[in-house]
């Protein structure tokens, strides 16, 4: 009973004790908003992982696969699929209307499509805001002002007016970073600088390559500019440029296409150019006969799961719709024992980027936590001088009947108050500033020229900003239990203190 | 006390071993008692073989000079020290029990219960304030559902004692706030509060003026004279000592009159 009175006297009354509780708190407060920044971070990658990716992808690159809108069809057809669609990849070159010339990745969708699987309309960037966050109409966004339906609109059709021509035409949607169209601004929104959408059209260039890995001629084409998207992961946002499927299809040589063979002998057309000469010497030019047709192709189909669906289930679901499919079209698609079949963590870029920041994780945690473990030294100290400094009390407890027990709870106990209230605090402190971090980062660069998490070093444009209570909960246990483990020594110096000597000390 | 009850919520094994002792017994008894100090590699004796009886409901007097030896005597006469290893280190026996026989638990209880101590430099917790300085020796003896069950009645002793010795006003004040009369009256109070068998009293008014010093000891006369406490009461001055029933001479760790 004595103990609990004697640890709330001790709390309120003197100072040291402060001191061990700032060193918990900074300790607590340390670790969970490095563990929240970082895990967050890794969080945001695998959340990344499958922007602009769906859950799971069939993907067969370069010659791409036939028909895919078959395997859709099969997919959709599926219980665990919400839905599916295809895609074109592609490295290209941009030329923007500011005069710079750029490598991107070129996606091509079909906008609707792509949105039922990835959610793309979401990262469209030019359109109305529905919910105007208080900084926006604090500030000056541009998107406050104008009317963006005809835009936003025209980046789901992936189609727009061709300046040139007036007439509709595929159009082009840039990752809002790629180029320096725009500025982005403290705030949070983006300025346009060289950009007029629907006005503007950039053009892209790209490499056909034929089925043996070969490259053809180098296809240019002008897209009128319709909108931008922003995922905020700056890698997609400043190298990725989203045109219509076809435009993109056409453009590699993956539209579907006639294949046609030219009749004659090789007596009288050695050559095989279809040209023969008739009696006169006059060159005779054979018509092409139709053999065949060769189906347009693609190189990725995206998939979706249904909601609760997992993505490692869904991928072995696509595996098995993929084996049929294949079964019937044989040597025509690519075989389901060839064809990567992936979750959108199994892709391996990404796979081995979240590995590393996994592993970069837990070694920042456990240095952390190394250095956290500081604080049982700082509260041991602290308690070990204290414990000298309330000799005469030790020795007047044991004189009133108090047991070495009891002495030892007492400290321990004040260990364990201390621990509770230095990571209760240090638990509201973490959350404060991680909750409040992009602001107070903005400030920094404002105020102190001092930016430290640079886009395009950590990939996400803001800071990881929330605490996962689980997270918090184990820290701040931790936190106490580093203050009980402090003052374990000095406790036991205590209750073994000779009361004898302990009344006598001066 | 004269009115203690026979038993209490924290009767111990020890209470059982005592009731079957013989009543006519010393309640306090030293032994041949010999306790040896050690400094750095010097062996320094300060008790050689000290014997007393206290009688029930007597006051005696240890004087002694300055390093006779007395404060060691009070010290374990009341369980805080122990005489040398035997054999040959004498025994303290409380109503015929020895102390050297006791658990560490129940030396702990024997502290809680049967004595009360006040030490010359009051020796109160300057965090607490002049009641929860005296419910000290309660919040020690009890469990904490035993103090909080017995919360109201335990309050209302302290408050009568604390009235006893003229503090009724100062129950608030920390020590810090307090006279050097008021503390040790403070500390009388809190030695007095789990109503001891013995009070054992080292130089209580070895560090207060002449009369501040008398007027505590009338009050611990008149307390006497109300319950028949019986005091153990270290001092050197004769003065002091001649209020006791009986004065035991201490010179050099040996008792040569008493």
């Amino acid at each position: 009973m004595y103990q609990t009175l004697l640890i709330r006297r001790y709390l309120t009354s003197r100072i040291m004790p402060l001191l061990a509780a700032l060193a918990v708190l900074l300790c607590t407060a340390m670790v969970l908003i490095v563990w929240s920044v970082m895990g967050g971070f890794l969080n945001m990658l695998l959340a990344s992982g499958r922007t602009m990716m769906g859950d799971v992808l069939i993907s067969w690159p370069v010659v791409g696969m036939a028909h895919y809108q078959e395997l859709i069809d099969d997919l959709e057809a599926d219980p665990l699929v919400l839905a599916a669609t295809p895609i074109v990849e592609s490295p290209g070159l941009l030329a923007t209307p500011d005069g710079s010339i750029a490598m991107v990745q070129v996606i091509g969708i079909d906008g609707r499509g792509y949105d039922r699987v990835t959610g793309y309309s979401d990262a469209v960037w030019w359109r109305n805001l529905e919910k105007p966050m208080p900084r926006d109409t604090d500030g000056d966004d541009p998107r406050l002002h104008a009317d963006f339906t005809g835009v936003f609109e025209d980046a789901l059709r992936m189609s727009g007016r061709d300046p040139r021509t007036g007439e509709d035409a595929p159009a082009m949607v840039l990752g809002v970073e790629v180029s320096q169209l725009n500025q982005r601004v403290p705030g949070g929104w983006y300025e346009p600088r060289y950009l007029q959408l629907r006005t503007d059209s950039a053009t892209l260039s790209v490499l056909p390559i034929s089925a043996r890995g070969v490259a053809i001629d180098v296809q240019a084409r002008s897209f009128p500019i319709v909108n931008q998207f922003r995922t905020g992961i700056y890698e997609v946002d400043a190298r990725t440029v989203l045109v219509r499927l076809d435009a993109l299809q056409e453009m590699l040589g993956m539209a579907a296409a006639t294949r046609v063979r030219v009749p004659g002998s090789a007596d009288a057309d050695p050559l095989g150019l279809g040209v023969t000469l008739d009696e006169r010497g006059e060159p005779v030019f054979a018509q092409p006969e139709i053999v065949g047709a060769s189906p347009a192709r693609v190189t990725t189909v995206l998939v979706r799961a249904q909601d609760g669906v997992s993505a490692q289930r869904l991928r072995d679901r696509t595996a098995e719709i993929y084996r049929d499919f294949a079964q019937r079209h044989g040597r025509a698609v690519p075989s389901p024992d060839s064809i990567p079949i992936l979750t959108w963590e199994q892709r391996p870029s990404i796979a081995a980027f979240i590995g590393a920041v996994k592993k970069e994780t837990g070694l920042v945690l456990f240095i952390f936590g190394f250095i956290s473990m500081t604080s049982v030294f700082l509260v041991l100290a602290i308690f070990w001088s204290m414990v000298s400094e309330k000799t005469k009390d030790i020795g007047v407890l044991r004189a009133v009947g108090a047991g070495r027990a009891g002495v030892a709870w007492l400290y321990l106990g004040y260990g364990l108050a201390i621990g509770v209230v230095g990571a209760t605090l240090g638990g509201l402190l973490a959350l404060v500033v991680v909750h409040n971090i992009n602001p107070i980062h903005d400030w920094m660069g404002s105020t102190l020229g001092l930016v430290v998490w640079d886009p395009s070093v950590y990939y996400f444009f803001e800071i990881p900003n929330r605490v996962e209570p689980s997270k918090a909960i184990m820290v701040m246990c931790a936190g106490v239990l580093f203050s009980v483990a402090g003052a374990l020594l000095p406790a036991i110096k205590a209750a073994h203190m000779d009361p004898v000597k302990a009344l006598r000390f001066e | 006390m004269s009115d203690r009850p026979a038993t209490t919520p924290t009767e111990t094994g020890l209470h059982a071993a005592q009731r079957r002792t013989d009543a006519d017994a010393p309640m306090l008894r030293a032994i041949d008692v010999r306790k040896t100090y050690r400094l750095g590699r010097v062996n320094v004796p300060v008790l050689r073989g000290a014997s007393m009886d206290v009688q029930r409901g007597e006051w005696v007097a240890i004087l002694g000079a300055s390093g006779s030896g007395k404060s060691t005597l009070l010290h374990l006469l009341g369980g805080l020290d122990r005489p040398d290893a035997p054999p040959g280190g004498g025994e303290i026996r409380f109503e015929g029990t020895g102390l050297r026989d006791m658990s560490r638990r129940a030396l702990d209880q024997y502290r809680r219960r049967r004595v009360g101590f006040i030490f010359q430099f009051y020796h109160l917790l300057p965090e607490l304030n002049v009641m929860e300085n005296t419910l000290l020796s309660a919040m020690a003896a009890h469990s904490m559902g035993a103090y909080a069950a017995n919360r109201g009645g335990l309050r209302a002793r302290a408050e009568s004692l604390l009235g006893a010795f003229g503090l009724a006003e100062r129950l608030r004040h920390r020590p810090a706030e307090l006279s050097g009369g008021e503390r040790q009256r403070v500390a009388i109070a809190r030695a007095l509060m789990n109503e001891p068998d013995v009070l054992l009293a080292d130089e209580p008014t070895g560090n207060l003026d002449r009369k501040t010093g008398d007027a505590i000891l009338d009050r611990v006369a008149a307390l006497r004279g109300e319950t028949g406490q019986t005091i153990v009461m270290v001092t050197h001055d004769e003065e002091v000592a001649r209020r006791a029933d009986r004065v035991v001479r201490l010179e050099d760790g040996v008792v040569v009159r008493g």
